[in-house]
């Protein structure tokens, strides 16, 4: 007993007093009020009223909601396939230079969000004209516009940058998910006269599925739990007019407050616990929706 | 050194009953082998014995104390695992003397007794090295090391030598045997080899389904088998058995045989087993049974004659010399009258 | 012929794929050594002794905050590892080993923590430090990170011990080993490989975060090298040396101490430890 206490104790309490109660506290700061002197009041699911029927707060919810959604979508379509298939190059049989590509894909995975959202402001801006004269350079010079700065292109590129930062984490899950797929498999697939493309989706993309479902779920989390890059790219108010906010931002500003707001503790713990419900659902669906169907197998 | 002596024991996994009612008496010194198919409850019975287990009832003594609630560092044994276990950060000598530290033994004792023991196991070259610079063979003698500096009452062996290949498991089944005479420690060792069976015990317990089938030597394991499964485990290829009829005191097989019985119920079925080596065979019409070849496997000095009787029967016998018949050849056999063995209904030795 | 044509078009394409994935970058550092000139006129050459120029650096590094950034980064990754790592261990060592009542109950409770990202919390974690006096202390972030990590250690750690045969352990106890020792003395060092894995997981997001740092330790003298590099270009936004410098002052440690490790990072991360 004294044992087990000591093996568990320091990370139980560490876990549940910064972790697990801050979450459950936020939960239910989520149900009071402050009036003007900081009290306190309860006023039971009120402000989730508010949050979906307000006015106020109605449409900045709906509008980070929708487009965290997107940013998923993004992620789902670009980011999890690019992930894929380079998993499945790398993985093939004889190919040289395997750990240079490895390792320099995954390098912009190892940076942080931050320096990576200044970056690519610059590459991106007509300021410093880099991306114009890259076009430039193919003919497509007509094709530039400052994405980052106009409202239907600004969530989208913020999307694929985010992608080409993370898509190391989907490809380094799936390269180790078929590493693990024993040679002899394939072996037998190639005598049987399959080529490596019909192996890679009736062989071995079978049976990584589990792994698949994993980095979507992951991704999920990731992308609606997001905040650093837009934060560093656009700063808390997500321009232009809002739209690249996403949930994390709209959280930040609504806690923090801004120049348009006062912080609000209470609605900030509002939208905290909306994320985390959001974040729970997704999470149910994964396991009991999708992971239950997806056979695992053991070599 | 010490007796050992386990009364009533009994193991159990939530419903799944893996020991039922063991009981068994160790003598000091004795080398017991515990043999028996993969399942049997051998292996977990070692386990109960070395404490690293609880038992669900019953009771294990060692020496003349009840050892149940002790735990495996107090109970004076010493165990060698199938996969060697050693420490893959500790070199050799590391390795022996990891828990001669925490027994509290002064610095001296530590180092005359890895002396010794390397001296023994010719280790004394070895002591810096980390395990993974050895050999199997290297390996294995180490643990052995580890088990004797602690000079335990009982040494306990988990299939210490099947990671080994074929020749080093001859050669290092030789030393077992000539460290137990040099110790002369009890020694329990589990395996489900037969032929390390035979040749390390003074006893050797059969094991099936969480039972003891049989205790006994060697010997009397092979000659005296108490039953069909004992009789079917031990011997190599496994002994013939034919099924007969028991009538006016005489069990007739179909293909003619026919042995006295003494006892027995009167029309009841019964088998009768004959090991391969204990046939004589010859020539077509030389001997009462006929037989032909279906099968030859050639070991060099014996071949084993895979053969059909005209009562449609398959069974096995040993041919001695080189000129062995080749497939399809009609031949005839003989048992031997005193190793035929009688099994009733139940599969008991008659 | 056939087979070379498409070697050919793998390694084009997967050549293509690492340059878009380090050309950003390398642009970045590249420009930061050049004179202002040279950035806006010809932003793709290397530097060259023309146009060579570390004015960008001067002005970073002369920064006297930067050292403290540095070593505010340093030590909160480094402790925070640390703990996650030892405690994170233990608790992957009570779990995987002893079978207690509620040991399943427990797991789950320790496993919410992978799903649930702890940001959501912010609030009452805030509220909490301000409580405790630990707001712009580095000992606020440390404790944070590690209820942090921990989840995601523990997980993996679990799969590591799973995979230490049991004989090992039962070798010790037969040789009379305390439980406390067989875990410091047998287990602990052989989790080593492991770190590799629990690093990429735990320890980067560490050391690139930005939130935590904003919320918890703004404070000039306990901002770590991703909020000061932040603020530092907020300052300087249209100075486009010092931008440059700064962001790669940001890159080149991490891009060093990556490719010196990368081998055991990836290898540690393709080990299976997620499956």
């Amino acid at each position: 007993m004294l044992l087990l206490f000591f093996f568990l104790g320091p990370a139980v309490i560490v876990y549940s007093i910064f972790s697990v109660y801050p979450l459950i506290a936020t939960m239910s700061l989520s149900t009071f009020t402050s009036d003007s002197s900081g009290a306190l009041h309860f006023v039971g699911l009120e402000n989730y009223r508010l949050l979906l029927m307000d006015k106020d707060w109605r449409e900045p919810f709906w509008n980070a909601f929708l487009n965290n959604i997107w940013f998923f979508i993004i992620h789902m379509a670009v980011q999890n396939p690019i992930g894929i298939a380079i998993a499945g190059l790398l993985s093939l049989p004889h190919l040289k230079f395997r750990g240079t590509y490895r390792t320099l894909i995954f390098t912009p995975t190892m940076l942080s969000v931050v320096i990576i959202g200044f970056s690519w402001n610059l590459i991106l801006s007509p300021l410093w004209g880099i991306s114009e004269g890259f076009l430039k350079f193919f003919g497509l010079g007509a094709f530039f516009q400052p994405w980052l700065g106009l409202e239907s292109s600004a969530l989208i590129t913020i999307g694929l940058i985010s992608v080409w930062q993370f898509v190391g984490i989907p490809l380094m899950l799936i390269y180790a998910a078929l590493l693990n797929v024993p040679s002899e498999l394939v072996d037998a697939a190639r005598i049987d006269g399959l080529s490596h493309m019909r192996i890679f989706f009736s062989v071995k993309l079978p049976l990584i599925a589990p792994t698949i479902g994993l980095v979507s779920i992951l991704t999920f989390v990731g992308n609606f739990n997001a905040f650093d890059l837009v934060y560093s790219i656009k700063g808390a108010l997500a321009g232009p007019n809002f739209s690249t906010d996403l949930l994390g931002t709209f959280f930040y500003r609504t806690f923090f407050g801004n120049q348009l707001q006062l912080g609000s503790p209470t609605m900030g713990a509002t939208i905290a616990t909306a994320m985390f419900l959001i974040i729970l659902i997704g999470v149910c669906i994964y396991l009991y929706g999708i992971q239950r169907r997806l056979e695992r197998h053991s070599f | 050194m010490a007796k050992l002596s386990l009364h009533q024991l009994s193991k159990s996994y939530g419903s799944a009953e893996i020991l039922k009612d063991i009981s068994l008496d160790i003598k000091n010194g004795e080398f017991v082998v515990l043999v028996g198919p993969s399942g049997c409850g051998k292996s977990t019975l070692l386990r109960l014995i070395a404490g690293l287990d609880p038992v669900t009832s019953g009771s294990i003594s060692i020496g003349d104390r009840i050892v149940n609630d002790l735990e495996p560092a107090q109970r004076k044994i010493a165990m060698v695992f199938q996969t060697y276990a050693l420490y893959p950060h500790k070199n050799v000598r590391e390795n022996m003397t990891f828990g001669l530290k925490y027994a509290g033994l002064p610095a001296e004792e530590i180092s005359r007794r890895v002396d010794e023991a390397s001296r023994m196991l010719q280790l004394q070259d070895l002591l810096t090295r980390k395990p993974k610079d050895l050999s199997g063979g290297q390996r294995q003698r180490v643990a052995i090391g580890r088990a004797i500096v602690r000079e335990p009452d009982v040494f306990l062996f988990d299939e210490p030598l099947s990671n080994l290949d074929a020749s080093l498991r001859v050669s290092t089944r030789v030393e077992l045997s000539r460290l137990h005479t040099l110790l002369k420690s009890t020694m329990i060792y589990v395996t489900h080899d037969q032929i390390e069976a035979m040749t390390l015990a003074d006893r050797i317990v059969v094991m099936n389904k969480g039972r003891i089938e049989q205790t006994g030597t060697p010997l009397e394991l092979y000659y005296q088998p108490a039953n069909l499964f004992v009789a079917g485990f031990i011997g190599s290829p496994k002994m013939n058995q034919f099924s007969a009829i028991l009538r006016n005191a005489t069990a007739a097989t179909g293909f003619g045989l026919s042995v006295p019985v003494k006892g027995g119920d009167e029309g009841s079925a019964v088998t009768i087993g004959i090991r391969p080596e204990h046939f004589v065979v010859g020539r077509e019409g030389e001997h009462p049974h006929a037989a032909r070849v279906e099968l030859v496997e050639r070991l060099g000095e014996i071949s084993h004659l895979h053969m059909k009787l005209n009562s449609g029967e398959l069974m096995i016998a040993e041919w001695r010399g080189r000129d062995a018949p080749s497939i399809g050849d009609s031949l005839s056999l003989a048992a031997e009258t005193s190793n035929i063995h009688l099994f009733d209904a139940k599969g008991v030795r008659i | 012929m056939q087979l070379k044509w498409r070697v050919g078009l793998i390694h084009s394409f997967l050549i293509a794929y690492s340059l878009i994935a380090v050309l950003p970058i390398l642009l970045v550092v590249m420009n930061s050594f050049k004179i202002r000139k040279a950035i806006f006129g010809t932003p793709l050459a290397l530097p060259s002794a023309e146009t060579f120029s570390l004015v960008g650096y001067v002005k970073v590094l002369g920064n006297a905050n930067i050292g403290i950034y540095f070593f505010n980064s340093l030590s909160v990754t480094l402790i925070s590892m640390a703990t996650v790592l030892l405690f994170g261990a233990m608790a992957a060592w009570a779990l995987a080993e002893y079978r207690f009542k509620g040991s399943n109950l427990l797991a789950l409770f320790l496993s919410i923590g992978i799903m649930v990202p702890i940001r959501l919390g912010s609030i009452s974690i805030l509220h909490m430090m301000v409580d405790l006096n630990l707001v712009n202390t580095r000992l606020a972030l440390i404790l944070v990170y590690t209820a942090q990590g921990l989840p995601m250690a523990i997980f993996i750690l679990s799969e590591f011990i799973s995979q230490i045969p049991r004989d090992l352990r039962d070798a010790a106890r037969c040789d009379g080993v305390p439980e406390i020792a067989i875990f410091f003395q047998v287990i602990a060092p052989l989790l080593r490989p492991a770190i590799a894995t629990v690093a990429v997981f735990t320890i980067v997001p560490i050391w690139n975060d930005l939130w935590f740092p904003l919320l918890l330790a703004p404070g000039n003298d306990t901002q770590t090298i991703t909020l000061g590099i932040q603020q530092f270009i907020g300052q300087y936004i249209t100075d486009w040396n010092s931008v440059l410098a700064a962001l790669s002052v940001a890159i080149i440690p991490v891009l060093v101490i990556y490719l010196i490790f990368s081998r055991q990072l990836i290898s540690g991360l393709t080990a299976g430890a997620v499956k």
